[in-house]
């Protein structure tokens, strides 16, 4: 009798190494050192229960996470693939909005390349914080809505929303330009002390404590106002 | 050319199916198609376009482009989707991030190509890489082709598209346990492309190696794959979502099957009954069947050795070798016999279900008492009993439905599925009504919140039948049910407050039957 399993015999299985194995293992490595260190921030943010946004806190945060990827060396695409692990995966089983924007902020500022798209339109979850003091010498182009604080902070960078923002965009920057397509939401440029906002969409209010910058709505300025 | 491709085709096949290590997919042949598409795939049954394999001869081998055609079909059946049901949740991955099911169907039908010719290239020596070469393309064919290029490592003879090829070849592609994940990145990287394509009117139209089609997948992949999908969706609005995008050709199955799935043309409102239909498959109810009654007759069972003082007239004289002497003799000690009684086997049912205000909507959302009453219907039927429901809200101003003995499952769902929302009033004589001379069981699901509960305890505590109550929930109303049933053996009592209760229901499971079995 004819053994069925004979013509299994004839076939050579031999694995071929394809580029596609080496790539997604590199960038595996990059992914955990950013996730990493990211939870070793949130961790420490974690402590006190509860994420208040006070000047401070802010600084502190963006200094550790600084401080945290000094050593990393990751590219525009492991920034957006960040954002999409924070933004659906199980490997990050809890998000702070407030520290993760600011994470990203860090990311974004420290990273070799000048001009950064993040294409943030079909997430799920809103992403704060987002070019928190982008440096002179940077385009950070934000692809979707986006959430509060927005551009907070900025000194110096170029901020492109093409989206709307939530509010307090451009809260205390310092300089620069944040252009945003659509609309922004409350005190818009609040405390902010230099630069530029331009906003083709709606304003639904400016800042209450501006001490200096300029506010541009649909190209005609707001702030500030020709009585001052 | 014509009589040299069939002789190719029948050549090639073997040695195709010998590298996939021996695939059971029928023999492919020639279909109609143009010289665009080259493949397509029913019913596991591969059909080629023959001009599409002439206009490729021209600029390579035939033998080379069929062998690639089919390691392609062939990758899609034993790698990627490889069933119905994954590549519906693969469909449901890209539908959240697009929110456009046209595009979530290119888009899955994209990422199904690259794990599945991936892997290809990646385990078996294939001409895959140089058919590729010569394919037409149109925008997103380029992209995808730019991509393989670039996690192939070889020319494919494509020019740009770095931003994208760069974005997706760092996504697992032959990581199976993280497709979900990568579905919804490579459905966000290539959104922009997708946009184009609609506006140019491309998005319908098929890639060179065929769109992937539900004709692919047999009646029976496709119900198993719903019912996995009923499983894994929150509610019936999202089950019905999904099924509203795969409508044409679900129906289309529908209706040439002779088991239709109980999807009607027109009848949209049907996709609530197969989402609990569907969902009640995966919980197989037992019944406990009506035990075997003694007949009280005895019988011969077995030998034993006869005593000195013990009685005459059960030796067996053929075993005494016809003596009477202790330890020679053989007496027939008898036992009494098991007979099947008139109720041998699973009675008829009948499923009381409560669909006041109180109780959760079905078609909105997920209801328990729908999904406990649909696995107790299919518990019954898969017996071969029949079922009879009796719908109730406020009964007496006419809020009840009743459906008597029947077999038919999309009329039985569709009972339990109506949705009154009113009060809670139960109508005795209507049950009463279908009681017959063989006592069927009852199978009572409600949260007991019953303006007549008083009337209804007093008709438990009359009937003989084998009663299974299950309440949602917790409440006074289900104490006092509890506490009046509790000398009734023929009532077993069960809770569900979640999904996960529900298999812990026995339907039939009665005290005193388990008593009489006891020896």
């Amino acid at each position: 009798m004819r053994n069925p399993f004979m013509d299994f015999r004839s076939v050579h299985y031999q694995k071929k190494e394809i580029p596609l194995e080496r790539i997604v293992k590199a960038k595996q490595e990059v992914m955990d050192r950013i996730l990493e260190s990211y939870f070793s921030i949130v961790e420490e943010e974690a402590k006190d229960l509860v994420w208040l946004v006070e000047h401070s806190r802010v600084v502190k945060t963006y200094d550790a996470a600084k401080e945290s990827i000094r050593d990393l060396e990751y590219d525009q695409d492991d920034i957006e693939e960040f954002c999409a692990q924070l933004d659906s995966s199980q490997k990050v089983p809890y998000m702070i909005s407030g520290p993760a924007g600011i994470y990203i902020s860090a990311l974004v500022n420290h990273i070799a390349q000048d001009s950064i798209v993040l294409g943030l339109k079909d997430y799920e979850r809103t992403f704060h914080f987002l070019g928190f003091r982008l440096p002179e010498g940077k385009t950070l182009t934000l692809q979707g809505d986006v959430g509060d604080f927005i551009g907070a902070g900025l000194s110096g960078g170029r901020l492109v929303v093409e989206g709307s923002t939530r509010n307090w965009c451009g809260a205390g920057m310092m300089k620069g330009e944040i252009f945003v397509s659509s609309h922004t939401g409350q005190r818009t440029g609040e405390w902010m002390r230099g630069g530029e906002i331009h906003v083709d969409g709606n304003i639904w209010s400016t800042g209450k404590s501006i001490f200096g910058g300029k506010i541009y709505n649909r190209g005609k300025i707001v702030i500030p106002k020709e009585s001052d | 050319m014509m009589r040299d491709l069939d002789h190719i085709l029948k050549t090639v096949w073997p040695e195709v199916r010998r590298r996939h290590l021996f695939p059971e997919l029928p023999t492919p042949e020639y279909g109609e198609g143009d010289q665009r598409v080259g493949l397509d795939i029913k019913g596991k049954k591969i059909s080629i376009s023959k001009q599409f394999v002439e206009g490729i001869s021209e600029v390579m081998e035939p033998q080379k482009a069929l062998e690639g055609l089919l390691d392609h079909a062939v990758s899609h059946y034993l790698y990627c989707p490889w069933d119905f049901s994954t590549h519906l949740k693969l469909y449901r991955e890209a539908k959240k991030v697009l929110k456009d099911t046209q595009m979530a169907k290119r888009a899955t039908d994209c990422f199904i190509d690259v794990v599945a010719d991936t892997s290809c290239v990646s385990q078996k020596d294939t001409p895959l890489p140089e058919l590729y070469k010569h394919l037409q393309r149109g925008s997103m064919e380029e992209a995808m082709h730019a991509l393989y290029q670039k996690i192939w490592g070889m020319d494919l003879g494509v020019e740009g598209h770095h931003e994208i090829s760069r974005k997706l070849s760092r996504l697992p592609y032959l990581d199976r346990s993280r497709w979900k994940e990568s579905i919804r990145r490579f459905a966000r990287a290539i959104h922009y492309l997708l946009e184009e394509e609609e506006r140019e009117g491309n998005l319908d139209k098929p890639s060179s190696m065929g769109n992937h089609s539900l004709d692919q997948y047999s009646l029976q992949e496709i119900e198993k794959g719903l019912q996995e999908l009923a499983s894994d969706v929150n509610s019936p609005t999202e089950f019905k979502e999904i099924l509203q995008d795969f409508k044409d050709e679900i129906l289309k199955g529908d209706m040439n099957s002779e088991q239709a799935m109980g999807l009607g043309p027109g009848r949209s409102s049907d996709a609530n009954i197969l989402y609990y239909m569907k969902l009640a498959e995966n919980y197989l109810l037992p019944i406990r069947r009506t035990p075997m009654e003694k007949s009280g007759s005895l019988y011969p069972h077995h030998h034993v050795p006869w005593e000195v003082g013990s009685p005459y007239h059960d030796i067996d004289p053929w075993t005494s070798f016809g003596k009477i002497m202790p330890g020679i003799t053989q007496t027939w000690q008898r036992h009494e016999g098991s007979v099947f009684s008139h109720e041998e086997g699973t009675p008829n049912c009948i499923v009381i279900i409560d669909s006041s205000g109180s109780m959760t909507d079905p078609t909105r959302h997920l209801s328990h008492a729908v999904l406990g009453a649909a696995c107790a219907c299919d518990a019954y039927l898969r017996n071969d009993a029949q079922v009879a429901v009796y719908n109730f809200s406020d009964a007496y101003i006419g809020a009840q439905r009743i459906l008597t003995y029947s077999r038919n499952r999309r009329e039985i769902y569709r009972t339990l599925c109506h949705y009154f929302g009113g009060g809670t009033q139960l109508q005795m004589e209507s049950i009463e009504a279908l009681q017959t001379d063989r006592v069927p069981d009852i199978f009572l699901i409600t949260d007991m919140q019953i303006t007549n509960l008083e009337i209804m305890i007093e008709y438990f505590n009359s009937v003989k039948n084998r009663v299974t109550a299950v309440h949602i929930g917790n409440n006074k109303q289900v104490q006092t049910f509890r506490s009046s049933m509790a000398l009734r053996d023929n009532v077993g009592i069960y809770a569900v407050g979640k999904k996960e209760d529900i298999p812990r229901i026995v339907l039939g499971k009665i005290k005193e039957y388990l008593y009489t079995l006891t020896p």
